[in-house]
This record gives structure tokens, C-alpha cells and sequence, in this order.
């Protein structure tokens, strides 16, 4: 166990009550007063559905929160269930509220539920959002029956997507983690996921949780774990995402601090899980075939252009120090292309994508500014790629993802040139 | 159930000031009754024919007063073919003479009441055998003056829509009678005709029959398929208000001509359904609570108290002169007609893997085998069933852990001989072996050369010795017979926890259902000053105070505390 004593005595007495169980999901919490009822009603309702015989435990792990969230939680739990003629599960389901800090931590959050599923040596867990807005009762079975029959580790959800929704999992997040370690999971960065007890046990024994790189986005490490541990790993297509607006997600700025520099993090500190990987594998996947749909292109991305530009000029010889001479050369020549004309190359993409994550590694300069420094070229990267892509079909478009990732896994060999290297 | 609101819960609600009926009131005898359920032919044979007899049972009643029961319930003893093990009924004032006499019974009965074991007889009311002389002559011509005594239908599409019962046997409730060339109406096996309850004759005979052994001195009887006396259509021809008016005519009768005697009602429903079977205190006195059974068997399985909870909050209370039945197990299958598609799923997964262990909508296996021969789990529950309201009916042979066959044809399995000793025969009968009415056990684990009752009479660590135990600290204390109960709901939900009162006497009752050791934490402010005392070993515990009281329980441990204020 990481640390002896963080479980809070109340805690530990509500899982002494429940005792063993095969099932435990986790519901972080933060201020979700106006959703976290409807969650925990869906989560029952797929185990009434799906597990009607298991030992199960809910948990909400809050993070302080200012509302109601878990008074609500609380009130729903004493709610009495459906008599013989409705949907009912054969055992009691058993409801915890805690508090696991006064300030939110996905990653602390996550340190309670997996110290939980430990304790009451669970055999599937899952951890479901409460922003998500569409959670049906069978996400949560389908989370959890890979892990609790199929014996899977780790499983992701595969949401859907419209043709330009999730651009920094698909044309960056995926790809690269797909080469870098071997596995091709989709969304590892996501809200709801299932594990196993055996990979919560590992993680329990992980001293990083006060980590500020999994302080909002644990669930990717979390993957990494499973992976470097040669866990079997899958993702389950779960169809579209809807979210709140608790739940509306950060800013690009944000978004690439929490999930890039926690991707960086997670190389830096799974070395030997990686390096001697070779190409990567297909992973299993349920439920039904995954594709894009077909939308409109959003609205105008000038300024998006304009962004780029302006970030490769400023950031210089910050992007001097991280990126090899030929490739910021390459770079600043792109962003002096006329708007029209512009591209920027998939080649150069992973090529820069590599020589930032060795420059991490080598903490060429703070970490967290050299990931923000990312952030301009992210901007190219993306005005690139809608403009490419304006009217290409979805079909079009998962096969250009496709030599994406071929093109991340072609060019692994300079990421460890990159990584090794002296100097 | 239906959609009426739901009646106040015997556990809900606070119960009444029974005081009044702590009045050594004989007439109230089978609240405080714990019933030992027995079928003549299973018990002793006298004359070496093989087949159990009343004078064999008569040797056994020494037996049965030490274990500390005091009522018998006697299955069907009368002439029968014995198609239907004695629910077939072709004679209701006469005993089949494998039994014996009625002399025998009578002795029987006499030998029993110096004991002061009451008795109770089966009373098969809604149908008799297709070889009774009333069915004979009823089907022998149209015009006969006992035609009516039966359901005859020219078509078989009468009453369409009402269930099948036996739907491993029967395809439907109509019988083609080839003599009178017409239908006949019945609810169970084909060469069971249902009597015709409109017929005011029907109901005079079979007062005349209740009167024949009540004159003799039975104290009760137990009205086998009282939901189905009455047919009408467009309805499920179950429980309708008829057969309430006719179950009103016989309780009347019998309590203005036999104050004491008990009606117990077989009526395999749910609690607010059988509930309108105790009227206003004015239909039966008891009646079984079906639901109850298959549940503690899958609260123990599932190590979760929520099944026991969910069917007792749903049980509603019953006038004050009126009492539950329970069972752990009896002459038939385990019923799992009430329980939902899941939990019968369940119950056959976990306690009948072998399809050979299932019939009709059931499990035919005794207590210990299902138990799988854990003598914790048997004993756990044992103690929940002396420890819940109502009045306890113990197996014949449960006590000592007796075995099945599954095997046997129907649910003969569940009905061989006592085993009394390890020698010839268990001590059943001196016949030889191929001539009894049944195989005795004879496997390694519950063979009559393991499991008996004079091997466990020498062991004071036996089950029966146990068993022998719990009963008598029962009947011992009014409260487990005639208190409320109310439930203690501490958030570790394998235990199961719940406090039994009458007026000022308290028990508290703490059962571990699982197989692991478990810790509890009781809120029993209620009792804050209180002593509990363990009721086995009488040994003090610590008082209870201002904290949550604080209790450890080995894997299928229970206590039973008196909490005592001194």
C-alpha cells in the first residue's frame, strides 16, 4: 500500500459492512449535485439488469464538494428498491459516500477506489463520470463483463464520434501511445473505464498518486500499468458521449497539460514497458463496429491558423531547445506558408511529437512549460488537418488515422534515438 | 400480489401489547407449538411388513417428547391408492390398513395427548381419488344423485387460462372420464377430481368428515389446496370469495363445537394473498408462509439478509389469535413457485445442479444435503427458523440430518425410512430390506450406518443433541412463539439481526449468514442499559451502552441474547 493510513476511519468502516464483492464501481465526484442522482440510478439499473447475483458496492469518492452531491448520493441510497415485481438484484447493493480530500483529484479519487476494490478483493471494478449526461445501464455492464468474464484487465470505452470530434485522441493521443506502447486502445484518455481487482492491486502499490501528472487524467496510467504488466487490455464501443457542463471539458491549453503531459509522464516513468516493444497489436473489442459520422466542418479555424503562427514565432527559442534543428527549421518554414497552401505533414507531426517527448525525458527545460509549448503546433497540426479533410468521407479519414499510426510505430526507432541519446 | 395497498408489515409497524394472550390460554396451543411433520409409513413398522404403522409410532413418541416438539403433523394415513402418496383419498373416515386400525390411531392419539403432543391430521378437501365411492358414483350415469359432487364440463374450455400446477405431468385441468363420456375438472394429477364446492352436499360430507376425527380427538387439521375449491370463469379460480365463505362455514362449526381445534391452511401464495385466509381471525388459524422458505435458503447461499427482509416487509400482519407456519423443509419439493424467475434460476444453480434434484417448479432434497452436510450452515438454519415469527415445523429426520435419493421416483426421495440405528433395516422395520416401501439411505455420508438417532443420542455434541437444545430454549420462552419482531439494520448486510419482544421479556437475535468471520456493529440504544445474556451458554456479555454494540461472528455463527435490565 502506498501510504498506511489515508483511508479515512468512517471509510474503512463502511468496507468492513460490505465485505467481499465482485463488483465495485467508483463515482468520483465534484460538485455534481445536478447529475450525480441520475448516475447512480443508471448504475443501478445496469446491475439490476446484468448482475443480478453479484456481491457489489458503489462508491462516491468526493472531492469537497460545495453542493448537495453527496447528500444527494446519501438520500438515493436509503432509497428503499423495487419489491419482487419490479427489477431487483438478488443481493444488496451496498452505496458509500466518502470524502476522500477537500479539493478534487481525479488520481486521489481513484487512489480511494482502488484501495477499496483491494480491500474487498473485487473482481471487476469500473469508474463511471458523473457529467456524463447519456450513461445508459448497459455501459456499465459492458465496462464491467469484459474485466468480470472475459478476464480482461483493462478496458476502455470506444465512443462515437462525428468526423471532427476527439482530434486530440485520434490524431495524436492514439496514434502515439498505440506505438509507443504497443496497444491499440482508442480513448485512453476517457471518463468511464473498467479494471480489474488484480491491476487495482498494482496500482494500490504505485507511490505516485500525489502526482500532479495524474492529478486529473489517472485513468491513462492506469492503462499504461496494464499494459506494462502485460495485462489483457480491450475497449468496448459504447456509442456517442454527451456531457454536462461541469463536464464540458478543458481548454486546448488544459487538455494537452493534462493528457500530453500525463502521456509524457507515464513514458518517463514505464521505461522498460516500452522501449524493446515492437509494433503494436490489435486489441480485443466488443459491441458493435465503430465508425465516424458524417457532419459539417466547423466553423472557421482562421484564428486557429493565426494562433500557430504567432506561438511559433514567440516561442522560438523554446521550441529551439526542444525540437532538432531540421525539424524547427522545417517548422517555422510551414508556418510562413500561405494560409491556403499550408500543411503540415504527418511525417513531420511524429517527428516533432518525438523529439518533444525526449526533450522531456531530458528535461530540457520545465516540463510543464515544454508541454505548453506544444500547444502552438497542436493549433498547426489541427488547422492542417481540417483543411485537408473538409469533405473527406469518415471512410477517407480512418484510413489517413490508419497511416498515421503507422507512421508513429515507422518512426518509434528515432524516438529512441532521440531517448537514448548523450546529450 | 395485487395492486391494493400494501397492508402494514410485521415488521413495520410496532406491534401490539400481547400480554393479553401470555393467559395460559390452551386455546391458543399452536402459537407456542413447534410441529414435528411425519408420514406413518416412514417412521416405524411393528409388524414387520415393511411399511411404517401407527403402533410403530406409538413405540416413538418417547422419542419425540425428548426432542421437545409438541405437535404432530400426520400426512395422509387414510385408504388411497397411493398414487399421489396418500393425497389421493378413497376413504376419509378409515385408515389404510397398511397403517393399521382406526383402534391404532386411536391409541395412537391417546399415547400422544399423555404426552401432551397434539395432533394434527391431513385434510385433503378440494379433490379426492378417482377410486373414492363418491367419484364412482358420480361419473357411473348423468342422472346420479352424487353427479353434482364433482366439476363435470362437457367441453374441455371451461376456465381457460387458469395455471397448470403439475406441468411435468398434467397438460390441462380437464380429464376425459370415458364412462360418463364427459370432462372432469382437476387442479392437481388427472386421477384427482376436484369435489364441486357449490354443492352444498359437498360441504356437509366434508364437515361430516372434519367431525368424524374431531370426535376422536384430533386437534387440528391441515387443509391441503384451499385456494382452489371454488371455480368460476374468467378468473384464475384462486382464492376467491367463495372459498373464504366456505372456509368461514367450517371454522364457525368447529368453534362452536370444538373450541381449541386448529385450522391450518396449505396455500402456496403470497403473504397478502394467504393473508385474506386469516379473515378477521374468523377463517384459519395458520397458515403456511411459503415465501419465507426458498428465501432463508438463498439468504444463507447469497450470504445476504436482503432476501429474508424484502418477503418479511412485505408480510402483513395477521389478526392476534392467527400465526404463520414456517419450514425449512417438508414432504414435498422445495416449492419455488414464489419466487421470481431470477431467484428460482438462482436456487436451481446453487442448490440443484443436478437436473435429477429438480420436479415441477422445485427442488427435492432434505435440509442436510443441500447444506451439503455443513453442520454450521444446518444449524444456522435451524436457529432462524425457532427464531422468526411463527410456529416452526421440523422435518421428520431433519433432526438428525438424515440424507436423500433423488433417484426415487416424484419426491419418494425425501420420504424414506427413519433411521433409527445403524443396524437391520436403520431399525425401521425387522421386514427383510426388498420389502420395505422404500430404500433406506445407505450411502457413505448419509447411510443409516452414519446418520441415526441412537448414535447421536450418545453424543451430547450431535446435531440432535443440538437440536434437542435449541427447541427446548425455545419453548422456554414465550417470546419466540407469540413476540414481535423488528429488525436491526446494521450496514454489514451478511448479518442478520433483529429483536424479538413480549412485553417486558427481550431477545436479540444475531445471525452471521456467511461463511466468513464477520464483525457487526448493532445500534441498540433502545436497550442501552440492558445485559445481554447468551441464551445457550447463559454467559454474560458486556453491557450495552452509548457506542454501537460491537459483536464478532464466526462463519454461520448465530446468538441468541436475552437482554435482560437488572
Amino acid at each position: 500500500m502506498a501510504e498506511e493510513s489515508f483511508l479515512a476511519d468512517d471509510f474503512l468502516r463502511q468496507l468492513m459492512s460490505v465485505g467481499e464483492v465482485d463488483l465495485l464501481i467508483g463515482i468520483p465526484s465534484y460538485n455534481n449535485a445536478s447529475t450525480i442522482g441520475q448516475t447512480l440510478q443508471t448504475v443501478e439499473d445496469g446491475l439490476r439488469q446484468n448482475f443480478v447475483r453479484e456481491r457489489v458496492v458503489i462508491l462516491n469518492m468526493d472531492g469537497g464538494s460545495g453542493d448537495e452531491t453527496r447528500q444527494i448520493f446519501e438520500r438515493r441510497s436509503e432509497r428503499r428498491e423495487p419489491n419482487h415485481k419490479g427489477l431487483t438484484t438478488l443481493r444488496t447493493i451496498h452505496r458509500i459516500s466518502c470524502q476522500y480530500d477537500r479539493s478534487p483529484s481525479q488520481g486521489l479519487a481513484l487512489r480511494d477506489i482502488v484501495a477499496a476494490a483491494d480491500l474487498l478483493r473485487a473482481r471487476a471494478c469500473s469508474v463511471i463520470s458523473p457529467v456524463t449526461t447519456n450513461l445508459t445501464p448497459s455501459w456499465v455492464a459492458n465496462l464491467l463483463r469484459p474485466v468480470y468474464r472475459e478476464g480482461l484487465d483493462f478496458v476502455a470505452p470506444l465512443y462515437a464520434r462525428s468526423r471532427f470530434q476527439g482530434l486530440l485522441a485520434r490524431d495524436l493521443l492514439y496514434p502515439m501511445s498505440r506505438a509507443i506502447f504497443g496497444n491499440r486502445i482508442r480513448e485512453l484518455y476517457c471518463d468511464e473505464w473498467g479494471f480489474s481487482g488484480r491491476l487495482a492491486s498494482q496500482c494500490l502499490e504505485q507511490d505516485v498518486w500525489h502526482e500532479e501528472a495524474i492529478r486529473a487524467r489517472p485513468e491513462a496510467w492506469m492503462a499504461v500499468k496494464a499494459m506494462a504488466a502485460g495485462l489483457k487490455c480491450g475497449q468496448y464501443f459504447l456509442g456517442p458521449k454527451t456531457a454536462s457542463a461541469a463536464g464540458s471539458g478543458p481548454d486546448i491549453v488544459d487538455a494537452i497539460r493534462q493528457t500530453v503531459g500525463n502521456f509524457f509522464w507515464c513514458m518517463e516513468t514505464n521505461q522498460p514497458a516500452w522501449m524493446n516493444r515492437p509494433n503494436s497489436q490489435p486489441i480485443a473489442t466488443f459491441g458493435p463496429e465503430h465508425e465516424l459520422s458524417s457532419d459539417g466542418l466547423p466553423q472557421s479555424q482562421d484564428k486557429t491558423f493565426d494562433l500557430f503562427r504567432s506561438g511559433v514565432n514567440e516561442l522560438e527559442p523554446i521550441l529551439a531547445s526542444i525540437l532538432a534543428k531540421e525539424t524547427h527549421a522545417q517548422i517555422k518554414a510551414i508556418s510562413l506558408t500561405d494560409r491556403a497552401k499550408f500543411h503540415f505533414a504527418g511525417e513531420l507531426w511524429v517527428k516533432t511529437l518525438y523529439e518533444f517527448a525526449a526533450s522531456y525525458h531530458r528535461a530540457v527545460l520545465n516540463r510543464d512549460h515544454l508541454v505548453q509549448a506544444l500547444v502552438p503546433l497542436y493549433r498547426g497540426r489541427l488547422y492542417s488537418f481540417l483543411q485537408e479533410h473538409a469533405n473527406s468521407s469518415p471512410e477517407a479519414m480512418e484510413a489517413q488515422s490508419e497511416m498515421l499510426c503507422q507512421e508513429f510505430e515507422r518512426q518509434k526507432p528515432y524516438l529512441l534515438d532521440r531517448w537514448t541519446a548523450k546529450t | 400480489m395485487q395492486d391494493s395497498p400494501t397492508p402494514p408489515s410485521i415488521v413495520s409497524q410496532p406491534q401490539p401489547d400481547n400480554s393479553a394472550l401470555l393467559l395460559q390460554d390452551e386455546n391458543l396451543w399452536y402459537k407456542d407449538a413447534v410441529i414435528y411433520q411425519l408420514h406413518v409409513r416412514t417412521f416405524c413398522d411393528s409388524n414387520g411388513d415393511g411399511i411404517g404403522d401407527f403402533r410403530g409410532l406409538t413405540t416413538k413418541l418417547d422419542y419425540l417428547q425428548e426432542l421437545g416438539i409438541n405437535a404432530i403433523w400426520l400426512l395422509p394415513f387414510y385408504p388411497s391408492p397411493l398414487r399421489d402418496d396418500g393425497y389421493d383419498i378413497a376413504d376419509y373416515t378409515s385408515v389404510h390398513p397398511s397403517y393399521g386400525s382406526l383402534e391404532d390411531f386411536k391409541d395412537f392419539l391417546v399415547a400422544a395427548h399423555n404426552r401432551r403432543i397434539r395432533v394434527i391430521t391431513e385434510m385433503v378437501v378440494n379433490h379426492t381419488s378417482d377410486q373414492h365411492p363418491w367419484f364412482q358414483e358420480s361419473r357411473s350415469s348423468r342422472e346420479n344423485a352424487k353427479r353434482d359432487w364433482y366439476v363435470w364440463s362437457d367441453t374441455d374450455t371451461r376456465y381457460q387460462g387458469v395455471r397448470i400446477i403439475f406441468v411435468d405431468t398434467e397438460m390441462s385441468n380437464w380429464a376425459w372420464d370415458p364412462i360418463s363420456k364427459s370432462y372432469y375438472w382437476h387442479r392437481f394429477f388427472g386421477h384427482q377430481p376436484d369435489l364441486n364446492y357449490d354443492n352444498p352436499a359437498v360441504r356437509e360430507a366434508m364437515w361430516q368428515v372434519m367431525k368424524f376425527w374431531l370426535d376422536i380427538g384430533v386437534d387440528g387439521f391441515r387443509l391441503d389446496a384451499v385456494p382452489y375449491l371454488i371455480e368460476r370463469d374468467g378468473t384464475s379460480c384462486e382464492n376467491l370469495p367463495e372459498t373464504h365463505e366456505i372456509v368461514r362455514d367450517f371454522r364457525k362449526r368447529i368453534d362452536q363445537a370444538y373450541p381449541g381445534k386448529m385450522l391450518l391452511a396449505e396455500a402456496n401464495q403470497w403473504p397478502a394473498d394467504v393473508r385474506s385466509y386469516f379473515g378477521n381471525g374468523d377463517e384459519f388459524h395458520m397458515a403456511f408462509h411459503f415465501p419465507l422458505m426458498p428465501r432463508m435458503f438463498m439468504a444463507v447461499k447469497l450470504e445476504d439478509r436482503k432476501p429474508i427482509i424484502e418477503i418479511l416487509e412485505q408480510t402483513p400482519q395477521i389478526p392476534d389469535t392467527c400465526q404463520w407456519c414456517i419450514f425449512l423443509r417438508n414432504h414435498d419439493e422445495l416449492t419455488l413457485e414464489m419466487v421470481t424467475d431470477i431467484e428460482r434460476d438462482y436456487m436451481y444453480d446453487e442448490y440443484a445442479v443436478d437436473k435429477a434434484m429438480r420436479i415441477n417448479l422445485g427442488i427435492r432434497r432434505r435440509l442436510a444435503p443441500m447444506m451439503e452436510n455443513d453442520r454450521r450452515r444446518v444449524e444456522l438454519l435451524t436457529g432462524l427458523l425457532l427464531s422468526m415469527p411463527g410456529t416452526p415445523i421440523i422435518y421428520y429426520g431433519d433432526e438428525i440430518g438424515m440424507g436423500d435419493n433423488i433417484y426415487l421416483g416424484d419426491r419418494n426421495g425425501v420420504r424414506t425410512p427413519m433411521q433409527w440405528n445403524g443396524g437391520w433395516n436403520a431399525g425401521f422395520s425387522s421386514a427383510d430390506p426388498e420389502r420395505l416401501y422404500s430404500p433406506l439411505i445407505s450411502n457413505p455420508v448419509y447411510g443409516y450406518q452414519a446418520i441415526n438417532v441412537d448414535s447421536q443420542r450418545r453424543s451430547a455434541h450431535s446435531l440432535l443433541s443440538w437440536t434437542k437444545s435449541v427447541i427446548q430454549t425455545r419453548n422456554a420462552f414465550k417470546v419466540f412463539s407469540r413476540g414481535s419482531i423488528e429488525f436491526l439494520n446494521p450496514s454489514n448486510h451478511r448479518v442478520l439481526a433483529y429483536v424479538r419482544r413480549l412485553g417486558e421479556e427481550k431477545v436479540l437475535i444475531v445471525n452471521n449468514l456467511s461463511n466468513s468471520a464477520q464483525a457487526v456493529e448493532l445500534n441498540l440504544q433502545m436497550y442501552k442499559r440492558h445485559i445481554p445474556i447468551e441464551m445457550f451458554g447463559r454467559n454474560l456479555f458486556p453491557r450495552i451502552g452509548d457506542l454501537p454494540y460491537l459483536l464478532t461472528l464466526g462463519p454461520y455463527q448465530f446468538y441468541w441474547f436475552r437482554l435482560r435490565r437488572i
